[in-house]
């Protein structure tokens, strides 16, 4: 019978202020307070109340009673405690303490920096998460949990480097074929532990169903088929708000998280954590991920924060701004995944829970995002070595972004930066980029809205796409050399 | 995976001389493998040679009294220019499109040559033979082209089976690989509703598209007596048809009495427009050697009702990523009918078909596919 392995993902994100605009007077210490909702507080007072506080009471009683639990604790999470909640925090503190549990590693803002090209800031991130970890339990975490179970084989080459013993990922079918999830499994040299998505979604996702032919979920139903299992070992994770937020006490939930542990015990499954698993059961194989996998939505890829052209034009927004952010926090809270899985735009029961999890509709989070992203960068223009250059490069609000068109209308194209306006020039109509060339549109743009005078001038009446390219991609070339 | 010397022969490319959509497919591809190889394509042009996306272009100025002598003439000029960066390029695999080239072909055939069919005469005249000369001449060079190459490479299963008939090339010298896509060319943030609008039709009402020319393998009649079927049930269902052709007049007069907006030949932005506003792309086709069209609905995330024949048939999953359906009205109207009345479902299914682009239509895997060809090129 194998052993099990339930983990827990908290996290809370600093969500955007939904009634964000531009106010220059603000100071940089009042940034916080424009970029960010007051609907922070609210929501994590009301997460507290029904889940952290009463599931960790829980918690904290089985794991006296020889219970086995691992959680990850994302870094935006612990501020937000530490500001308007530190009572879950001391609850917090004694299961991190606790004996049989077991902390795992994760970016400290919960961020898609390990999917970025350069993987520093993920690094840093990481390295940031630790020491925070350090700080507050004494714990320096020595298996990972990236962001949402997001993973590939240069994340796994990363994690590894950082000297990490394992990592949790997502049991991805398309990645073991035939093989079972209830082994370890290696990755580039790195211990990988899967999770089982079945069991998991019979909690995160079936327990309240109410068509679902199991329903209702019983600890004991649950735990028997935990033992019916083969294998060296189940994974189980879950958002920790499952118990009492996703689903609320009324669904009994709690009594399955009370009488789960006993159940198991009772059918002779042990629980475990982490580590020991690793050090018990040596890889049994080894998987390659050359497409980045997570546990979201029914795709299992990066489709949820990477899916759309909203979120491809913010992604890759979020990455050039590194240039621009002299002091790095603000950047770095606008990386955190939540802000890119509201701009997705997926349909039946996935886009249902992308709404549910959301405060605001899936344009109006780009838009936003993009607004605060262009004022971040503005007010930092003036820190940086040419300024001229960086005004030119900045990344510009829905307003100012460049949106084409043809003579019956917009044709669905929206450059937001230089850099984005020549990709677009390959793949927009032709006709589209003649338009805007017989108006002036283009020069004009790049005159008012970028203030490049001799750019404007020097693409002024070029009609050949190529030529349009490859004069403007000399220039950005140029001016991106003024900033690195 | 080792770095080759390729050399592309292709009578137009999408930067300079550009006829059709051959450009796009042979330039796409070399820029594609230019990521792994070191690529030289031999084209028309009349501007200096340059490099492009990390291909280098090396044009020549064809002349000619008729379309045969013409491609005589360019491929003597391409193949001068060829034995002047060879001596320093040291090319490993000569690649030749479409029949324009072949007395190029012919002259370096003693190289690792490859010959790829993007569409065969017999094809381009509607699945007939011909009995003019150029029509003869033209079979001629595809028949020798597919005889000298050291391998040959068709867009799909069914172009394969063409060629392999009509030419005699034997079944082990024949690879498919299909035509790639740049699907970003092709979706588009758009509000469908706006562009619903600006054609009269209400913004909740369904919108049916077909898009192709208006002659008689794409099917656009089996379409139209389709419709009759479909708006018995649907009044409520709206149709535009792009493109010109032959048998526009004669559709026009079928389809008076339905309601069909036929808006003739439309600049690319429209159709990006008209593609991202549509609810359902319809794709009627008797014959269709790949069917790119179905490459781009589903780049633009949209459902597709399409023949079961040619490529369309290698490509959908029925009900997973599409409906597939008889060449018939019945059939086709039923197709029809049940992607308007399941409008969510059908949203699933143009999502999955972005999806298979994402996975095999990319140029990147196509290069890769490409490349494992010419591994066995010399073997």
């Amino acid at each position: 019978m194998p052993d099990v392995c339930i983990g827990f993902e908290v996290h809370q994100p600093f969500r955007l202020n939904r009634h964000f605009s531009p106010d220059p007077k603000k100071k940089e210490k009042d940034l916080h307070a424009l970029y960010f909702d007051e609907l922070n507080r609210e929501v994590l007072e009301r997460v507290a109340e029904k889940c952290y506080l009463p599931a960790t009471r829980i918690i904290l009683d089985k794991l006296d009673e020889g219970f086995h639990c691992t959680f990850s604790f994302s870094g935006t999470l612990i501020e937000q405690l530490e500001k308007w909640k530190p009572d879950v925090l001391s609850l917090f503190d004694q299961v991190a303490r606790h004996r049989n549990s077991e902390i795992l590693g994760q970016t400290y803002y919960h961020s898609i920096a390990g999917c970025f090209g350069d993987k520093s800031e993920f690094v840093a991130q990481a390295g940031m998460h630790t020491d925070l970890m350090y700080d507050l339990f004494k714990i320096r975490p020595t298996v990972f949990e990236n962001t949402e179970f997001t993973f590939n084989n240069q994340i796994a080459s990363c994690v590894k480097k950082m000297g990490y013993a394992g990592i949790f990922t997502e049991g991805v079918d398309r990645i073991l074929d035939w093989r079972s999830p209830h082994h370890i499994y290696s990755c580039n040299d790195l211990p990988v532990l899967l999770r089982d998505i079945q069991l998991s979604d019979d909690i995160a996702f079936r327990f309240g169903n109410q068509g679902w032919d199991k329903y209702p979920l019983t600890a004991d139903t649950y735990a028997e088929w935990i033992s019916g299992t083969s294998g060296d070992l189940v994974n189980i994770f879950l958002d920790y708000e499952t118990f009492g937020e996703h689903f609320w006490k009324e669904t009994g939930i709690f009594n399955f998280l009370t009488y789960l542990p006993e159940e198991l015990e009772k059918r002779g499954v042990r629980t475990t954590l982490p580590t020991e698993a690793l050090e018990n059961y040596p890889p049994v194989g080894t998987i390659d991920v050359r497409d980045t996998i997570s546990w979201a939505d029914i795709e299992k890829d990066a489709s949820a924060w990477m899916g759309n052209e909203r979120q491809h034009t913010a992604y890759s927004a979020i990455q050039k701004a590194a240039t621009f952010a002299k002091g790095k926090a603000i950047w770095r809270y606008l990386q955190t995944s939540d802000h890119f899985y509201y701009m997705a735009s997926k349909y039946g029961t996935c886009g249902e829970v992308h709404n549910y999890f959301s405060h605001h509709e899936a344009d109006d989070a780009f838009k936003i995002y993009m607004a605060i992203l262009a004022d971040f960068e503005n007010r930092n223009i003036r820190f940086m070595k040419n300024k001229r250059s960086a005004k030119t490069l900045r990344t510009l609000t829905p307003e100012e972004a460049f949106h084409f068109a043809s003579p019956s209308g917009h044709v669905g194209y929206a450059a937001y930066s230089l850099d984005q306006f020549c990709d677009l020039l390959q793949v927009v109509p032709a006709d589209s980029i003649a338009y805007h060339q017989e108006r002036g549109d283009i020069a004009q743009w790049i005159e008012h809205v970028l203030f490049d005078q001799k750019l404007a001038t020097d693409i002024s009446g070029i009609t050949d796409r190529q030529d349009l390219i490859s004069t403007l991609t000399e220039r950005r070339k140029l001016l991106w050399s003024h900033l690195t | 995976m080792e770095s080759l010397n390729v050399a592309f022969f292709c009578w137009e490319s999408l930067y300079a001389e550009r006829v059709g959509g051959l450009a796009s497919a042979a330039t796409r591809l070399a820029e594609a493998l230019a990521k792994n190889h070191n690529v030289h394509f031999f084209t028309r042009g009349w501007m200096q040679d340059q490099e492009i996306n990390g291909v280098s272009y090396h044009y020549c100025q064809p002349q000619g009294n008729n379309t045969v002598q013409y491609c005589e003439n360019m491929s003597n000029q391409m193949v001068d220019q060829f034995q002047q960066s060879d001596p320093q390029e040291k090319f490993d695999i000569l690649h030749f499109h479409d029949w324009h080239p072949i007395q190029a072909l012919h002259r370096l055939q003693d190289r690792e040559t490859i010959l790829t069919f993007h569409s065969t005469e017999y094809g381009r005249n509607g699945n007939q033979y011909g009995d003019w000369w150029e029509y003869k001449e033209i079979s001629g060079k595809e028949w020798y082209g597919g005889l000298v190459a050291k391998k040959v490479t068709a867009v799909s299963t069914v172009m394969k089976h063409e060629v392999m008939q009509l030419y005699n090339v034997p079944d082990w010298k024949c690879d498919v690989v299909p035509n790639g896509i740049v699907p970003e060319q092709y979706r588009a943030s758009i509000d469908p509703g706006d562009v619903k609008r600006a054609y009269g039709i209400h913004p909740y009402a369904p919108l049916i598209l077909f898009i192709g020319r208006l002659v008689y393998q794409k099917g656009p009649d089996l379409f139209i007596e389709a419709l009759r079927k479909v708006c018995r049930d649907r009044w409520d269902a709206k149709v535009i048809v792009a493109g010109d052709g032959g048998m526009r007049q004669y559709l026009q007069e079928r389809a008076r009495d339905l309601p069909v907006n036929f808006v003739g030949y439309i600049p690319d932005s429209e159709y990006i427009r008209l593609l991202n506003a549509c609810d359902l792309v319809v794709i009627p086709s008797r014959n269709e050697p790949f069917g790119l069209v179905l490459l781009e609905a589903w780049s633009a995330e949209k459902p597709v009702v399409a023949c079961d024949v040619g490529g369309l048939s290698e490509n959908i999953d029925t009900f997973i990523n599409g409906i597939k359906v008889q060449p018939e009205p019945e059939s086709l109207a039923w197709g029809i009918g049940t992607m308007i009345g399941d409008p969510v479902h059908a949203q699933v299914l143009g999502r999955r078909g972005r999806t298979k682009v994402d996975r095999q239509f990319l140029w990147n895997p196509i290069a890769n596919r490409m490349t494992d060809t010419y591994a066995r090129v010399g073997g």
